[in-house]
């Protein structure tokens, strides 16, 4: 079968446009083919009620920005007509989770309080990506204002479904992300990552996801969650191309006092550099989870799903056998207060980022009669607000207020330091264990069905259990396919390394990419796929 | 199970948080809350030491990382128009909303 | 029944005068502009925007913080958020520094008018950003963006001051520095100096402090000593009948005089505050802080003493002479310019060049007319090459057309006329042409000399020496 032009590499698509050899516009063009193909019903606010037809489509466009992409592609034909480098995204079609501002455009976070806010400026990295040449094709569906791990809390229904089994989820928050990409209705995304989700609904619809160090990329113009923790991120279908985008995205800026003065290096000049010498290392801590029993609140100890552990260990072996030294049982003994920690830092900062959603300046409004203003601010936020939203809002205040659990905080912040700690002692180069990377599963399990977890927040939220503590700790992890579990769904693998180690990273996640050629799971298309041209 | 957000707590919080909620979604919400509750308790148990210090951002900012302050220069936004459009209600360039109880009582 | 005093703390909000707003590129000085024009996506809070730090604000405010002498400029300061919902705050929290301020202690002293000093001391300075303005219409508000985010610096004093008087002059001592110290225009009715003021009163001679009440929204010194005084005659009735004084919230109501009650606002506790996650600490480096401590200036009282001992000034004269940074620096000018008494310098710029100053509303440092030329100027009336009174209307010519004194006088002809023989030679024909007055003189009514005097500035525009002019009339009448 003769790939698409969306199906290529943004790499390809790049070397392609510039040629000469196909047009920018053609490559839009392939791209919104395949959207009409797979997409199925928009998402939309409209009351939704459920089709078994939308368990068979994607659904990951809120808004498909055709006319904007179009003067972006033809700009880009312009340029390399007039003999200028449209620069090296030129041509490559980009989605955008819609947690991004991006100027003339709808920017939702998935959510009705925003539904009609049209954002007057762009994100720093969505900016820099369009500077690179980069078309932005739409604004891709995410858990309201990010806070899911299956893109089911979006006020934009029906929900995105996973392209290898569309009645599963995604994966979240940057579950539009992760499926476009693997449906080849983008080639490019930016997604943001806060506890894992760049990295699980990359995992969860196989394609390659990076959660940068905190501070890599500026996260202006990201609507923010929980701003100590969100970190944007590229996600793409090869290591090759993840290591493209964020070349371009990562970087200083003037607009965020939190982006680091660290050199940008080229990643791409770097992915062929081998794990030859590398100390990757494994952790039970990442075998086995504890949590908290549901029902009784009991610390529970499970195992991770069995194909999970097996991609771990058959990536340990492949990297021992291309020159790497496998380190064993590194103790990473915090990782299990990720999430309780999750659970108090992310909603305070989460509840004092939502306060300036009040009808006043932009978005939705209440517009039915009101006694005085605090009336409106009630009804305007009861009405724009998902249940998922308010739940966090309603945590964070309790957390953060003098006369409740205030000291919860000061302690989360505390414990994070213990979590940071574990991933210091792991990559210390005078340490015991000197790891270049720790190599871990990047779920639990594969993406689970639609409607099987939604609603029981705290159980959702363990889903995240393996990829939150690097955004505790900020340094950063890659999770890249490895593998299908024995319902055809794609299992991902982690590395996580020490602070701007991206390189490295992205290295040896390019080393599995070349090792795993031509194993069988490789040649298998995502469901949606399948049937198609 | 204990229940540690009672309704009074619960009720000052959605005030707090300027929401109004139905009973069912109070009732979802409430048990929602607990149940992290849950979860979170599990810090509680952790005994730390005086030397841990809090951590604010995962990784630290150095002399040569932490980006320098800006210049105290004018950058005019030309957005000005755009971002007054985005209000419900907009008068004589004022963005409008309903009165504020009033807070005097003398 | 026991005397009370009052106990008095001033909490003041700055606004520096910065080009621009405290975190994001806006003009911060909106005064003449139409609502809702310096704004950006960063100060009304859109989605996604993140703050950036002015660096000129963290000068100004450590500035002020070494002028008032403070135990330490914290080398690590925290902004933190503090939460609540109100329609000028575009992001439902205003983003200020709050357990971890930029400075901590410190004082400034207040001459009081017994001669005594008063230590006002300070707790704390902190940094934070301005809300906008909420404009009253009819059952709505209207809200304007300009203000978001501009710069303010929050100073706190102890329960130092003992009256409203102490009070108003605390201001007026804080506004002189303040514009001294070149951080803020300090202008109270343009809201950029703001003051809120925390009032007890005890019985004299006790040390306790009791509940105080907080007076809000007072926009001139005159009204903070007005409001200050009523809160203090209240509170003093309040007790006296028996009555015990609560926490309330007062605001001043300038139209009418009058102290209102506000309704109790969120309690501390519901403003949530924590650690701005958007912003790095604020680090002061303790050699760029070393640096700025040499480089701080003279403050008003130091300059005020020192122009007393050497300039040997009187006090009054020395006080009025350092009030304005640049009056005193023009004061140092002129006398280093000036060869002859400061006293002298000092009689010319207390009544002519302060009455120039006033009339073109302007400061020292903007006059056109240099220390020099005023030097100038006075060295030539003191030569009597010029008269007192052509002195001082050549202030007015050398401050309109910018050229020195001594082009103006060559060029116009205003040179005194010294010359006894010219003089003496026109006294002669005003006696020849006037016998009826030399008879009267003659006849003993010597006061008419003043008539022939002025006839002799009519003649020569006023520029005779009058002294001379003087003399040869009274030699040519005695003569006669």
């Amino acid at each position: 079968m003769n790939e698409a032009l969306c199906d290529l590499s943004a790499l390809e698509i790049a070397r392609r446009v510039k040629s000469g050899e196909n047009s920018a516009v053609q490559v839009l063009e392939s791209t919104l083919d395949r959207i009409r193909n797979v997409e199925g019903n928009s998402p939309s606010t409209a009351s939704y009620t459920f089709d078994p037809a939308d368990l068979e489509k994607i659904h990951a466009y809120i808004t498909v920005t055709k006319d904007r992409a179009r003067v972006q592609a033809e700009q880009v034909d312009r340029a390399i007509e007039e003999g200028q480098d449209p620069g090296p995204l030129a041509g490559v079609p980009l989605a955008v989770k819609d947690i991004f501002c991006v100027r003339d455009t709808p920017s939702t976070a998935g959510s009705r309080i925003l539904e009609n806010f049209i954002s007057p400026y762009s994100a720093t990295p969505v900016e820099r990506l369009e500077a690179a040449g980069a078309v932005t094709v739409g604004k891709v569906n995410l858990d309201e204002f990010t806070f899911g791990s299956s893109n089911e809390s979006s006020a934009f229904l029906p929900p995105v479904g996973n392209p290898w089994n569309a009645a599963h989820v995604p994966g979240g928050s940057s579950g539009g992300s992760a499926a476009a990409v693997a449906a080849g209705e983008a080639v490019i995304s930016i997604g943001t990552d806060t506890a894992g989700s760049i990295r699980q609904p990359a995992a969860f619809c196989g394609v390659v996801g990076m959660k940068p160090t905190y501070g890599r990329v500026s996260r202006y113009g990201l609507i923010a969650f929980a701003s100590s923790l969100d970190c944007p991120g590229p996600i793409a279908r090869n290591t090759t191309d993840v290591a493209l985008a964020l070349q371009v995205m990562a970087g200083s800026d003037p607009h965020d006092a939190t982006a680091a003065e660290v050199p940008v290096p080229d990643y791409v000049s770097l992915l062929e550099g081998g794990v030859e010498g590398l100390r990757i290392g494994l952790s039970p801590d990442y075998f086995k989870l504890k949590f908290p029993d549901p029902e009784t609140g009991e610390i529970r100890e499970q195992s991770i799903d069995p194909d999970a552990q097996r991609a771990v260990q058959h990536a340990a072996e492949i990297f021992a056998r291309a020159g790497a030294e496998i380190v064993e049982d590194v103790p990473m003994p915090n990782t299990h207060y990720g999430i309780p920690v999750y659970f108090v830092i992310s909603r305070v900062e989460a509840a004092s980022n939502l306060h300036r959603y009040d009808g006043v300046k932009y978005g939705y409004r209440y517009d039915g009669e009101v006694e005085d203003l605090r009336q409106l601010y009630r009804i305007t936020r009861a009405r724009g607000f998902g249940p998922q939203v308010k739940l966090r809002i309603l945590m964070g205040m309790y957390v953060s207020a003098e006369q409740y659990e205030k000291g919860y905080y000061d302690k989360a912040l505390r414990v994070r330091t213990l979590i940071r700690r574990d991933f210091l002692e792991a990559f210390d180069p005078q340490g015991r264990y000197k790891l270049d990377c720790l190599l871990t599963a990047t779920t639990p399990t594969s993406a689970f069905e639609i409607g099987s977890v939604y609603g029981d927040s705290v159980l959702m939220q363990y889903a995240d259990l393996l990829t939150v503590s690097a955004n505790h700790a900020g340094n950063p992890g890659l999770s890249v396919p490895a593998g299908l579990d024995e319902k055809g769904l794609p299992i991902g693998i982690q590395f996580l390394g020490p602070d701007f180690s991206e390189g490295t990273l992205l290295r040896i996640g390019r080393t599995y990419e070349m090792r795993t050629e031509h194993e069988p799971w490789r040649a298998v298309k995502p469901k949606v796929l399948q049937g198609l041209g | 199970m204990t229940e540690k957000i009672t309704k009074e707590i619960f009720d000052h919080l959605v005030d707090l948080a300027a929401l109004e909620l139905d009973d069912d979604e109070a009732k979802y919400l409430r048990n929602e809350l607990n149940n992290q509750l849950q979860a979170i308790y599990e810090l509680e148990a952790i005994t730390l030491d005086d030397e841990i210090d809090v951590t604010s951002h995962g990784v630290p900012y150095t002399e040569s990382t932490r980006p320098e302050l800006r210049e105290d220069v004018i950058d005019p936004c030309k957005e000005a128009d755009e971002i007054l459009a985005q209000a419900a209600e907009v008068q004589d360039r004022y963005i409008v909303v309903p009165d504020i109880p009033s807070e005097e009582l003398g | 029944m026991p005397e009370f005093e009052s106990v008095i703390g001033l909490e003041t909000h700055i606004q520096l005068n910065t080009q621009t707003k405290i975190f994001c590129g806006c003009k911060a000085d909106s005064w003449e502009d139409l609502p809702n024009t310096n704004i950006c996506p960063v100060c009304t809070g859109l989605p996604g925007v993140l703050p950036t730090l002015n660096n000129a604000v963290v000068t100004k405010a450590v500035l002020l913080a070494l002028a008032v002498q403070v135990d330490s400029v914290q080398p690590k300061s925290y902004f933190a958020r503090k939460n609540y919902f109100y329609p000028d705050l575009p992001k439902g929290y205003q983003i200020s520094q709050y357990d971890e301020p930029l400075a901590l202690g410190g004082f400034i002293d207040l001459p009081l008018p017994d001669g005594s000093v008063r230590r006002v001391t300070i707790e704390k300075l902190h940094l934070e950003e301005d809300a906008g303005k909420t404009v009253r219409q009819v059952g709505e508000r209207w809200i304007d963006f300009n203000r978001c985010g501009v710069p303010l610096l929050e100073m706190v004093t102890g329960p130092d001051l003992r009256t409203a008087d102490e009070a108003a002059q605390y201001l007026i001592r804080l506004r002189q520095l303040l514009r001294w110290l070149g951080i803020s225009d300090a202008d109270m009715e343009r809201g950029q100096l703001r003051c809120d003021a925390n009032v007890s009163i005890r019985p004299v001679g006790s040390d306790d402090l009791n509940t105080k009440t907080e007076i809000k929204n007072v926009n001139s010194i005159e009204n903070v000593r007005s409001a200050i005084e009523a809160e203090i005659k209240r509170q003093i009735r309040e007790v006296q009948s028996g009555g015990r004084i609560e926490a309330w919230t007062l605001d001043w109501d300038e139209d009418k005089s009058t102290l209102h009650k506000m309704r109790s606002k969120e309690s501390e506790a519901d403003y949530r505050y924590f650690r701005e996650p958007d912003l790095l600490p604020v680090l002061i480096d303790q050699d760029w802080l070393e640096q700025m401590r040499d480089a701080l200036p003279e403050l008003p009282l130091e300059r005020k003493e020192r122009f007393i001992e050497t300039y040997a000034l009187p006090e009054y004269d020395s006080e009025i002479l350092t009030e304005e940074r640049t009056l005193s620096e023009y004061f140092e000018r002129t006398v280093q310019a000036f060869i002859g008494d400061p006293k002298v310098v000092s009689n010319w710029m207390m009544n002519d060049l302060l009455r120039l100053i006033r009339e073109r509303g302007t400061t020292a440092g903007k006059l056109i007319i240099q220390p020099e030329h005023l030097a100038e100027l006075i060295a030539m009336v003191e030569a009597k090459t010029i008269t007192a009174s052509t002195g001082k209307e050549l202030l007015d010519k050398v401050e309109h057309s910018g050229l020195t004194p001594e082009a103006i006088v060559k060029a116009e002809g205003l040179g005194q006329v010294s010359d006894e023989g010219k003089l003496r030679s026109l006294a002669v024909e005003i006696i020849e042409t006037n016998p009826d007055q030399v008879a009267t003189y003659t006849g003993g009514k010597t006061t008419i000399l003043g008539w022939f005097v002025g006839q002799m500035m009519k003649e020569t525009r006023g520029k005779a020496n009058a002294q001379l002019v003087q003399k040869i009339f009274r030699e040519l009448l005695e003569k006669s």
